[in-house]
């Protein structure tokens, strides 16, 4: 259970990106979250494993007070809440395997990645998770070999080394062509259905977001604007979040 | 609607301020070049005197034929005889040509002072020929060529010649037979490398490598530099007040420990690695390592995931203890080494692991100290973390005010021990007071008169105008109490008598006062700002050491080089000394540029996957930066041959040590070989380090 209290975010220059947000989300589920560039999707999805520190409120998760973390504390919580990227963030000389076994750092001893060492059991693992993932094979190209849907593949195979239970994904499918959008909103909704992750995407279209999630959080100037099932985003409501102007695009 | 067609005028009145201002900005620029014409003493009549014309010519012909290659030569005799006084009988031998060189003397006989005809063939083409005669005495006599009125002539393109000589005048000689001989220089063997051509050669070499040294040693503390110095990776360090300041008080307190007990234990394992047993010292040494090795092997057993109080100490303690171990045991082998192995090939290692034994020798007692200074203080922000969250803001702000008190105390304390050092060095404490105070107007008013919630940090004209007030008034204060006048304007320096002892540290009456003056900023601060807020202590980090690669960096080596050849003497290493000094400074100030403009991304995604700082740049940075390393370690290595070849010029050897000898000795053809040495390398260098980098980048 992930309950976000009162969360605002006010950056350094003064920009107002989240306002109050209330939130709670169950074990589970696959929520989707929307709104127009700048509303505040990527700031929240980063309070949550606090890459960028909340200016006020609360973020609990498991009975844990993630905004009063330590140093130590924190690292311990990151581990277990895979994060994927919309530019995929991968380490574009290195290896896929490295890329990919870079993902459990936050369990193996820090000595370690000194003299850049894996034990055989984490290069296992990465294997498995690649083969999850259906590029094996690429595991000794060069990430920057690889195209796009193949990097964010390599991407959500980080994210399983850290054996998460929770998985942010920072539009995830925007840098993408449709098809492969489908194809890597799949491999999410699988590890939502078949490990039960719960699941926060942050995505572009709506209609992304009635194909794979049990729910819609809408975002618009910070303020949560909408929030329930995808089902229920009727035109007007669809305006109010996209503005007067907008018209829908579909993906398919 | 606009109508895109029509620009609009720009009022006559300025564009005539246009003009004006345009032929003014000409003026000034031409009385600027007038003076810097005067001033350089740009002279256009001296360059075409005669006299310094030729000696411009002669010099830069010699430097453009450099003494790279000698010859060595053979003499080679002919002889004919010729009859002195031509009796009747006689008869002109006939004379076969031959394969070696020959001559034929035109007429065989002769009287004194009759002139003869030498013809020779076979000589060598433009040989430096002689002629002598030789009476039955056989003494030789020089004679003069008579076309030349010298002694030494040359043959010609076909290697014969033909010369006239007169017959000397010697009594009694009538109806004798004398010989004329000729002797030739012809060359033996092929032309070799001259002795100039081999030192320069030697001097190339050491040239080379003392470039390529200082650039070594140079590439690790730049690299470590160059972290501290990316603001992308400092900017976002950020600390609890508390946790600094109980840092800033406990960083001494671990360097005393250090030095005295851990530091003393890796002098210990320094001569337990040199096989030095003697003494009583060698039996504690060694319970202590077999009492680390003990804890150690303990410590691995009750092995946990979730790290407890005691358990963080243990392993932080083990970390400290164990690295100086290692350090002296390695450093004691190098010295051992060195000290085994002295003659021949097996000598050069050892002269070199074993002044690497020697660095660990001189580094181990403030390494031990620094390592446990990082460690106490990080021992300290772990265990005091906890609290200072819990604290009531009133007590953050008296746990502020005491630590803060300290820390300033301590800080200023520091730079006044440096600033005793030298007359400048002063300016250090009123400097850093400065610093220490900026912050303090701007928080009063932060605090208790602004009160826009969604601005916290106010109107930002009123803050840096505070700021600057409270650092000026704090700088002149500083200054007047530590009396920074007198010693910028005399050049003396603050009294030295201690006025309190403490034991490990004596304290000068300067010192102490500057120890007032911070622990007054630093309690005010601290009661101000209280123990929980965040400090930007990567932001000071990043600025203090961007400051200090700046100012190294404007220094140019040849000054340098002229301070360590006070230090070490004239020679190579003050040369490799002043280059990797420069070296550091800016390597790291270019690798820092390259850390700055590496993608943020994985940095970020490593983040997120719990990896700690280390990780995170081992992973992420590192391999984002190594190419571009590698190209600017090579450019580096291009910029240090170039240097090296003028360092010489301030005694900091290699080849500009030879030409400078060369130039002062006039020998401008020895000299052309060094120059031609140094365009060969340099541009063979600037060639490899060009296609390197642009294969890395």
């Amino acid at each position: 259970m992930l309950i976000i209290e009162n969360l605002t975010k006010v950056y350094e220059n003064g920009f107002v990106a989240l306002k109050n947000i209330n939130l709670e989300i169950p074990d589970g589920q696959f929520v989707s979250i929307i709104g127009l560039s700048g509303s505040g999707k990527s700031t929240l999805l980063r309070c949550i494993n606090r890459l960028i520190d909340p200016t006020e409120g609360r973020i609990i998760w498991n009975g844990m007070d993630i905004t009063a973390a330590t140093d130590d504390e924190l690292h311990m919580v990151r581990r277990r809440i895979g994060m994927i990227f919309q530019q995929f963030n991968l380490v574009k000389r290195s290896s896929v395997l490295t890329n990919v076994m870079s993902g459990r750092l936050g369990y193996i001893n820090p000595v370690y990645s000194l003299i850049n060492y894996f034990p055989a059991a984490e290069k296992a693992r990465a294997m498995a998770a690649l083969q999850r993932v259906g590029i094996q094979e690429k595991a000794y190209n060069r990430a920057s070999a690889l195209s796009g849907g193949q990097q964010q593949r390599v991407g959500i195979a980080r994210a399983l080394m850290q054996d998460p239970e929770m998985m942010l994904a920072d539009e995830p499918v925007a840098s993408l062509d449709p098809a492969t959008s489908h194809s890597v909103m799949k491999y999410l909704q699988e590890l939502n259905k078949v490990d039960k992750l719960t699941v926060l995407c942050s995505l572009h279209f709506l209609s992304l977001a009635r194909a794979y999630s049990d729910r819609v959080i809408a975002l618009k100037d910070g303020v949560l604007e909408f929030d329930g099932s995808p089902r229920d985003i009727d035109n007007d409501r669809f305006k109010a979040i996209y503005g007067e102007d907008a018209v829908e695009v579909e993906i398919h | 609607m606009n109508n895109k067609n029509s620009v609009p005028q720009r009022p006559r009145s300025q564009a005539a301020l246009r003009r004006l201002l345009i032929i003014l900005g000409l003026a000034v620029t031409v009385a600027l070049f007038s003076y810097g014409w005067t001033v350089t003493n740009i002279n256009l009549t001296v360059p075409q005197e005669p006299v310094r014309q030729t000696n411009v010519g002669n010099a830069l012909r010699e430097l453009l034929s450099p003494n790279v290659f000698t010859q060595e030569y053979e003499i080679i005799d002919a002889t004919a005889s010729v009859v002195m006084n031509c009796p009747a009988d006689f008869v002109a031998p006939e004379v076969t040509p031959v394969d070696g060189p020959y001559i034929v003397v035109d007429p065989a006989c002769a009287s004194s002072d009759d002139t003869v005809t030498i013809r020779g063939y076979n000589f060598f083409p433009n040989a430096l020929t002689r002629v002598n005669w030789m009476a039955t005495d056989g003494e030789r006599r020089i004679r003069q060529v008579n076309e030349l009125g010298r002694d030494n002539f040359v043959s010609r393109e076909d290697g014969t010649f033909e010369v006239t000589i007169n017959v000397p005048r010697i009594r009694g000689s009538a109806g004798e037979t004398h010989t004329i001989e000729v002797r030739g220089l012809f060359p033996d063997g092929p032309p070799q490398l001259s002795a100039t051509t081999g030192l320069v050669i030697e001097k190339m070499i050491e040239t080379i490598f003392l470039a390529l040294i200082a650039t070594s040693v140079s590439i690790l503390p730049s690299a470590i530099l160059s972290f501290l110095a990316a603001h992308n990776l400092m900017r976002p360090i950020r600390i609890q007040m508390g946790s600094l300041l109980i840092a800033i008080v406990l960083l001494p307190v671990g360097w005393f420990i250090g030095t005295l007990l851990i530091g003393r234990l890796g002098e210990m394992m320094l001569r337990i690695g040199n096989l030095d047993f003697s003494g009583a010292e060698s039996v504690a040494a060694t319970s202590a390592l077999i009492i680390l090795g003990a804890t150690v092997v303990v410590n691995r057993r009750i092995r946990s995931d979730e790290p407890g109080l005691p358990r963080l100490v243990l392993n932080r303690v083990l970390i400290a203890v164990g690295s100086i171990v290692v350090i002296g045991l390695i450093g004691g082998l190098g010295l051992l080494a060195g000290r085994t192995f002295t003659t021949d090939w097996p000598g050069y290692f050892g002269r070199f692991i074993g002044s690497l034994g020697q660095m660990v020798e001189l580094m181990i007692v403030p390494l031990a100290g620094i390592i446990t200074a990082v460690i106490v203080a990080g021992m300290g922000i772990a265990v005091t973390r906890g609290a200072f969250k819990t604290m009531t803001p009133t007590a953050g702000r008296i746990a502020g005010l005491v630590l803060g008190g300290l820390s300033g105390a301590l800080l200023l304390g520091l730079m006044a021990m440096i600033g005793m050092s030298a007359a400048w060095l002063g300016l250090l404490p009123p400097i850093i007071a400065a610093g220490l105070a900026s912050g303090l107007l701007p928080q009063v008013y932060r605090q208790f008169v602004s009160t826009d919630p969604l601005r916290p940090r106010g109107d930002r004209f009123v803050l840096m105008l505070l700021g600057w007030a409270g650092a000026i008034v704090a700088f002149i204060l500083t200054y007047n109490v530590l009396h920074t006048q007198r010693a910028l304007v005399e050049g003396t320096l603050p009294p030295t008598a201690v006025v309190l002892d403490l034991g490990i540290v004596q304290l000068s009456s300067y010192v102490l006062n500057a120890m007032l003056i911070g622990a007054v900023l630093g309690a005010a601060s601290g009661f101000l700002v209280g123990t929980r807020s965040n400090f930007g202590i990567g932001s000071v980090m990043y600025t203090t050491t961007r400051t200090i690669l700046n100012a190294l960096r404007s220094i140019e080596p040849l000054i340098m080089g002229l301070v360590f050849v006070i230090w070490v003497g004239i020679g190579p290493f003050a040369g490799v000394l002043a280059l990797a000094l420069h070296s550091i400074a800016s390597l790291g100030k270019l690798y820092s540029e390259q850390i700055e403009s590496i993608d943020a991304g994985p940095i970020e995604a490593l983040q997120s996957t719990g990896a700690n700082r280390l990780q995170t740049i081992m992973y992420a940075v590192v391999p984002q930066i190594i190419p571009p390393y590698i190209a600017f370690t090579m450019y580096r290595w291009d910029i240090n041959v170039r240097m090296s070849t003028i360092i010489g010029f301030v005694g900091g050897g290699g080849i500009g040590f030879l030409l400078q000898q060369q130039i002062n000795l006039l020998r401008y053809r020895d000299a052309g070989v060094a120059v031609l040495a140094i365009a060969i390398v340099v541009s063979i260098l600037d060639y490899a380090s060009a296609a390197i980098r642009e294969r890395y980048t």
